[in-house]
């Protein structure tokens, strides 16, 4: 195999932006993905179908008292996790990166939201972001969006309601989804299909604009070839390539002068892990800790009117960002926000079936007639401080090219779980404001993956500098949510996007010394 | 042709597939030895399953028709046999985050399910009265029933469950049956 400038592990949102970028700039790279190759025309609409766009690798333990969720998070194949993602796209807000400094809580970012802010700016630019800036009025110092907000309809409208009954401001949601024709690329047609993936261009997943630049430019993708190792010099401090495993099974190596892993948050820390007896890049002890979820949970209510709830997005229509201050007054520190309106469908885990999981037998065909037409739900999304003992170790058992498989536990503390239970129950008091005559919620459950090797500005402390360049191999780089050192209370692809353009900006500024 | 390259140069224009909205029909399909079928006929014309034995698949109907009923004739046991044989299977338990072999989730639970019933009621469950079987489902769906030994009672429940409503709502004619609109984009590569 020839040796490359760069072996990137991942095709998903940090990988693909990452070989754009470095691809245009002139460099060999090649992406390693695990997963089989995928075109927009495969990205069938069906909740069923769907599901082949999530983890098909080797399995992950997960356990503890609020289990991490594996497979439905993570991608399996061209574009990983972000095919399927819903493109939320948020800014983390400058509290986020100052958690230690302002509050004594949790862990500071190794810089502040006015560094990275000009690298969401134009990702914004670039990509594309629907929304209301004027009405978005948590939103930090920004520009406005590039695009009017996408269209909302009954279910939120309804909701709306409710928040408004008691005082509460909603607006748009900021989406990485065309609400008009944008740079070639096809607006939304609103049909709720976006879990399964969008093959129409409207949506941001990475076939539509950073691997197509990255091929253009040269870049090459291997399918199928699953990576099992960073491999180094003898003495750890260099990295000479990546050991993967191609679709027969055979063993092969890619020569490169920077590896950059960007796979999805559970495999960067077992390929760490897997490629050295303790750890490579793991001087701190940190590869594997500070695993973090969102606590999220939904909110139901059924109305008389017909919510419609078949149209709009799976992400949901309209945001509210009341409860997003870090206010220790509140009994808890976690920010959190409320995504309203989501698309639904009959089936799949976040389908109507499962807004009432004890139901069955004809009570179940009844509750879907009505749920199909008159279920209006919001989801709820919150901040979980970090904490290094939700960690990932190798356990036993081992995989199918003979590598130890990983355990993650992790459990929500003590702040995760009063901000979310307050968010249950204000959600269920918008809902009854709103007008529903029946409202519940949904159990506790764990959203998006991050930590695992976290930045930092200390070697002891974390396991990358700001930049996501490992403290201890200077020519091995860590891409995506597995850097964040807190979760914040939004989701986390649009600054994966940011970092993702800081980070490969700094490599190609850096070259000359690191190779 | 790359992958991304061939997807941009396949590309349909949108308004070919807006033409296309809610004119296919998306379907499952399980492989037989009559050819491709979904789960429905697959039944019907008695197409052998490969991974669940005849025993397996009539408990897992059984437990199907109770959970939403009509998943029998829709094809519970076909849907769950036929992509048990998959290398990436479509079943809702790979959400689930279940480390050991997905057949064994199956067959495990099913047996338990049989164990259970022979030893409240000395029969199979096939052959509980109604209302017997109702209440030994919300059991499981509370709890691990007495002599269960199987995969966790709650968690069986909520698969089988979901498996009945993929195969009975999961299809544009699921969607009809509740006046939901399906609105594909494109429909899968396979044909009925």
């Amino acid at each position: 195999m020839e040796k490359v400038d760069v072996a990137i592990v991942g095709s998903g949102a940090a990988g693909s932006l990452f070989a754009a970028n470095l691809a245009q700039k002139g460099k060999k790279v090649v992406i390693l993905e695990a997963g089989p190759e995928r075109a927009m025309g495969d990205l069938v609409s069906s909740q069923i179908w769907s599901r082949r766009l999530k983890w098909g690798g080797p399995p992950t333990d997960s356990a503890g008292k609020d289990p991490l969720s594996v497979n439905f998070a993570s991608g399996w194949g061209t574009g990983g996790s972000a095919m399927h993602h819903y493109a939320n796209w948020f800014r983390l807000h400058p509290e986020d990166f100052e958690m230690k400094t302002r509050f004594e809580r949790g862990l500071d970012w190794p810089f502040s939201y006015d560094e990275l802010r000009p690298f969401y700016d134009r990702i914004q630019v670039e990509v594309g972001i629907s929304g209301d800036a004027a009405k978005e009025v948590w939103r930090p110092a920004v520009a406005p969006y590039p695009m009017p907000p996408l269209q909302s309809f009954a279910q939120g409208a309804l909701i709306a309601r409710g928040f408004a009954k008691l005082g509460l401001r909603t607006s748009p949601l900021p989406m990485a989804i065309n609400s008009v024709e944008y740079k070639g690329r096809a607006a939304c047609v609103y049909d709720g299909w976006c879990d399964a993936g969008c093959p129409i261009y409207a949506l941001a997943n990475p076939l539509t604009i950073y691997l197509p630049q990255a091929l253009k430019a040269g870049a090459t993708i291997l399918h199928h070839s699953f990576a099992t190792r960073v491999l180094t010099r003898t003495e750890g401090d260099r990295a000479t390539g990546v050991e993967y495993f191609d679709a027969q099974g055979q063993r092969q190596v890619q020569e490169a002068s920077v590896v950059v892993l960007a796979a999805y948050a559970f495999q960067i820390p077992r390929l760490l892990l897997n490629s050295r007896p303790g750890g490579l890049a793991n001087s701190s002890g940190l590869v594997g800790r500070y695993m973090m979820a969102h606590a999220g949970g939904n909110v139901f209510g059924l109305f008389k009117e017909d919510t419609q709830n078949y149209l709009g997005m799976t992400g949901g229509q309209l945001l509210s960002q009341e409860s997003y201050a870090k206010d220790p007054a509140k009994g808890f520190l976690s920010a959190s926000q409320w995504m309203i309106g989501n698309a639904l469908k009959p089936n799949d885990l976040l389908g109507i079936v499962n807004a009432r999981p004890d139901l069955f037998g004809s009570e179940l065909h009844d509750f879907l007639r009505t749920a199909g037409k008159h279920l209006a739900t919001m989801t709820f999304l919150g901040e979980a401080l970090p904490n290094p003992d939700n960690r990932m170790v190798l356990a036993g058992g081992k995989d199918k090219y003979g590598f130890p498989l990983a355990r993650v536990t992790h459990d929500f503390g003590p702040d995760d779980i009063k901000s979310f239970e307050a968010g249950m129950k204000q959600g269920q008091e918008i809902f009854k404001a709103a007008g529903a005559y029946e409202v519940w919620a949904g159990g506790r459950v764990q959203i998006h993956t991050m930590g695992g090797a976290i930045m930092g500005r200390r070697p002891e402390t974390s396991v990358t500098n700001p930049y996501g360049q490992t403290h201890d191999v200077s020519n091995l780089f860590v891409a995506g949510s597995s850097l964040f050192p807190t979760s914040g209370g939004v989701n986390p692809t649009f600054t994966i996007h940011a970092l993702a353009l800081r980070s490969a900006e700094y490599l190609i500024q850096n070259w000359s010394s690191l190779v | 042709m790359t992958g991304a390259e061939d997807s941009l140069a396949r590309e349909q224009s949108r308004r070919e597939l807006l033409a296309r909205m809610g004119t296919g029909l998306v379907a499952i399909t399980v492989d037989t030895a009559f050819g491709q079928l979904t789960p429905a006929r697959a039944r019907a014309r008695g197409a052998p399953l490969r991974n669940l034995d005849a025993a397996e698949g009539r408990t897992l109907e059984a437990l199907g028709e109770v959970l939403l009923p009509g998943a029998a004739e829709a094809g519970i046991a076909h849907f769950v046999d036929d992509q048990l044989s998959r290398e990436n299977p479509m079943l809702l338990l790979k959400y689930l985050d279940f480390t050991t072999a997905y057949a064994d989730f199956y067959k495990q639970g099913l047996r338990s399910l049989e164990r259970v019933s022979q030893a409240r009621f000395q029969t199979s469950f096939l052959q509980l009265q109604p209302g017997q079987k109702t209440a030994l489902v919300r059991e499981m769906s509370q709890k691990d029933p007495a002599a269960w030994t199987g995969p966790p009672a709650p968690l069986f429940f909520f698969v089988i469950r979901n498996d009945a409503v993929d195969v009975y709502y999961g299809t544009p004619q699921g969607f009809e049956k509740l006046g939901i609109p399906y609105m594909a984009h494109i429909l899968p590569p396979q044909k009925w």
